[in-house]
């Protein structure tokens, strides 16, 4: 019964009811409650010492509410969220979050109640998100529940990554990256200890949604584990499926005799399962981070033979020695330029500038020059990436650059990843590299692992397609 | 449970601990090829007129799982040696069944095949570089049970040992075959279900333009 109420009425609710809602400063409910406000949707405090909150009247119990609440955000401690939700059940409130923390993964103690809140939920048919969950942020439906501190304010609207996450501080932190860097967010989600809703159906939830275009996932368990990798891979046919999975668990087989036993461990199990579902595996937040958000700003690469465009050759000759390596992810070649491009790029720059891939137009390049020849190099056959090194150290480059690789990767079919540097100005470059909707990387390294999961990610469409 | 993996396990000689010779078996019914051989117990007299030397003699028993390291394997054994190996191999085992086999002549490398359980997962299949350094090199490819043959293509080429498969110095071992023993061993373990614990094929090599399993293990779940 509990399955047919649509997930929309917590990701999109219009009246949301803040159990623990409280004028007291730094407590939770208070955080939250104002977080909301900002949300426009008809919020409902409920808090038995408090009468009014921001002008707005609080009840007294959760059995004086009306009777059409989409959502009750549970703030207050434990012990009391078990009585709260039970509550809410009785009332026919649909979705609940529950925030706080001293649930099953403090112990015995929490282990009880949190089985409390299995049985009210599968009885009443309330679906519970969390307990220990983060809460909800979409950036596009003003909803925000995360009562940690975030930066926010670079998230753009109309992000499309969703990030799903069971783990608070690695969901804070990816959080701090998008916001610090650029990251088009569609949703975030805590998952928490996962009592009832659990990854496969925010997955399936967003995976059909047309808003997101790209999953990325936080987990240290994954219960149902074949149900995820089944519903992954249909997911992964139209939209990128991302997963950090931490946390090796044991082996089951208590003495394992086996040679392919002790060749196992569960990582290597997960690793070919995901390949064999189409997931692509991240293994620490920055990964996460920069995978999902290349891979929701840039179409799967159409070959794995890269460009590399720089005024400063130090970093094009790492570029280089970065693509040849070996890489079990996917492997990427330097492309071969042909005669024509070569001699182009010589036109539109200098005599000595060097033209084997990577092509240098050297310090002594303006805007224009670098212009021309990311043009030129988008028009060779034998290109399938371009890595741009935007540098803004030499006299004729300036901020426009920004703006002209933003001009280009809008009409082009070959993915175009940019690596920046800028003093303590770094974040601020690619922020607005994000904004002209170009995907910029702090460091090389980076840069050429963007293109890897482009790659990769080709190889999944192609493979799944023809299943 | 499929029909022919019920009345094989029924088979067994002793429940739910197949010995070698049992696990072979099993094996050929996924269309796996083994050596020919032949299993004597005790008390059974040799006769090898029907089989081509050189053989392999091995002690034949589901506790000892790692015979090479307890003296369990003679190789390079005659015709005419055969008799006394068998004699001091019963010294050495008494009361265990002996399994003769005709030595495969094969180039290295050798693969091994296996199957494990996984706690979330399931069966999973593996294959990797095999023989007794296999632990050492951990070059290794996991899918989950069943796995297409296509996908099994894809796990080879996984392996730093893919090349010898397309021309390393001249090798071209069968990648399309071994890539249906991969995806066999994969139904085989969802065909038998929970009841499959862990499976090891090791090693299996490309002889004479055939891959042939010269170990199998099968562990299964004790009720």
């Amino acid at each position: 019964m509990s399955d047919k109420i649509p997930l929309s009425r917590l990701i999109n609710p219009k009246k949301i009811a803040v159990i623990g809602a409280s004028n007291s400063k730094g407590k939770v409910g208070e955080i939250i409650f104002q977080r909301l406000l900002e949300s426009r949707r008809r919020l409902y405090p409920v808090n038995p010492n408090e009468v009014v909150i921001s002008g707005i009247k609080v009840f007294q119990s959760i059995e004086a509410l009306p009777e059409d609440i989409d959502l009750a955000v549970i703030t207050i401690s434990a012990k009391a969220s078990v009585g709260a939700v039970e509550s809410c059940a009785k009332k026919n409130i649909p979705f609940a979050i529950i925030v706080a923390g001293g649930f099953g993964e403090i112990g015995e103690q929490g282990k009880l109640l949190e089985e409390k809140l299995k049985v009210i939920s599968k009885e009443q048919g309330i679906r519970l998100l969390g307990p220990n969950s983060l809460g909800i942020f979409l950036p596009d439906e003003n909803i925000d529940t995360i009562f940690v501190e975030h930066g926010d304010r670079a998230l753009d609207p109309g992000g499309q990554v969703v990030c799903i996450v069971q783990s608070g501080s690695v969901g804070v932190e990816a959080l701090g990256y998008a916001s610090n860097t650029g990251f088009g967010m569609r949703a975030f989600i805590g998952l928490g200890n996962k009592c009832d809703l659990d990854e496969i159906e925010f997955l399936r939830y967003f995976g059909n949604e047309e808003k997101t275009n790209c999953l990325a996932f936080y987990l240290e368990s994954i219960e149902k584990g074949r149900e995820f990798l089944e519903t992954a891979k249909k997911i992964a046919a139209a939209k990128p499926v991302v997963v950090l999975k931490a946390g090796r668990t044991e082996t089951a087989i208590s003495a394992v005799s086996s040679h392919t036993g002790k060749l196992a461990g569960s990582d290597n199990v997960i690793s070919g399962a995901f390949k064999q579902y189409g997931i692509q595996r991240v293994y620490d937040d920055e990964e996460f981070c920069d995978a999902s958000k290349v891979l929701s700003m840039l179409p799967a690469a159409p070959g794995n033979r890269v460009a590399i465009l720089t005024a400063a050759g130090g970093y094009g000759v790492i570029a280089t020695d970065y693509v040849e390596k070996h890489d079990k992810r996917a492997s990427l070649k330097m492309a071969e330029l042909s005669s024509d491009t070569k001699q182009q790029i010589l036109d539109s720059t200098f005599p000595f500038s060097a033209c084997n891939n990577p092509v240098d137009i050297t310090a002594s390049a303006d805007d224009r020059m670098f212009q021309e020849s990311l043009q030129t190099l988008i028009k060779d056959k034998g290109v399938d990436i371009i890595i741009c090194i935007a540098f803004f150290a030499p006299p004729g480059i300036t901020e426009n650059l920004i703006d002209i690789i933003s001009d280009i990767i809008e009409n082009s079919v070959k993915p175009i990843i940019v690596f920046t540097k800028y003093g303590p100005f770094t974040n601020n470059c690619l922020r607005n590299f994000f904004f002209a909707k170009v995907p910029g990387f702090p460091a090389i390294g980076r840069a050429v692992r963007a293109a890897r999961f482009l790659v990769e990610r080709a190889e999944i469409e192609k493979k799944l397609s023809q299943e | 449970m499929k029909k022919n993996i019920e009345s094989w396990i029924e088979s067994l000689e002793i429940k739910d601990m197949p010995n070698e010779f049992e696990a072979k078996k099993l094996a050929n019914l996924y269309g796996i090829t083994t050596p020919e051989n032949v299993i004597l117990t005790p008390q059974e007299n040799l006769d090898l007129s029907k089989m081509t030397q050189p053989f392999v003699l091995k002690v034949c028993s589901p506790d000892i799982l790692h015979k090479t390291d307890q003296e369990g394997v003679v190789l390079n054994v005659s015709i005419n040696d055969a008799e006394n190996q068998l004699t001091a191999m019963r010294q050495r085992f008494p009361g265990e069944n002996i399994l003769i086999e005709h030595q495969s002549d094969f180039k290295a490398p050798e693969f091994i095949l296996g199957v494990i359980k996984d706690p979330a997962l399931g069966h999973a299949v593996m294959v990797g570089a095999g023989g007794i350094f296999t632990e050492i090199y951990k070059d290794v490819a996991f899918r989950l049970a069943p796995c297409s043959k296509k996908e099994a293509i894809s796990m080879i080429n996984e392996l730093a040992l893919a090349e010898v498969f397309h021309g390393f110095r001249g090798m071209n071992f069968d990648e399309d075959r071994f890539a249906e023993i991969i995806s066999q061993v994969s139904i085989l373990a969802h065909d038998m279900g929970e009841q499959l614990s862990q499976l090891d094929i090791n090693p299996i090599v490309f002889s004479e333009d055939k891959w042939v399993a010269l170990d199998v293990k099968i562990i299964l779940e004790t009720k």
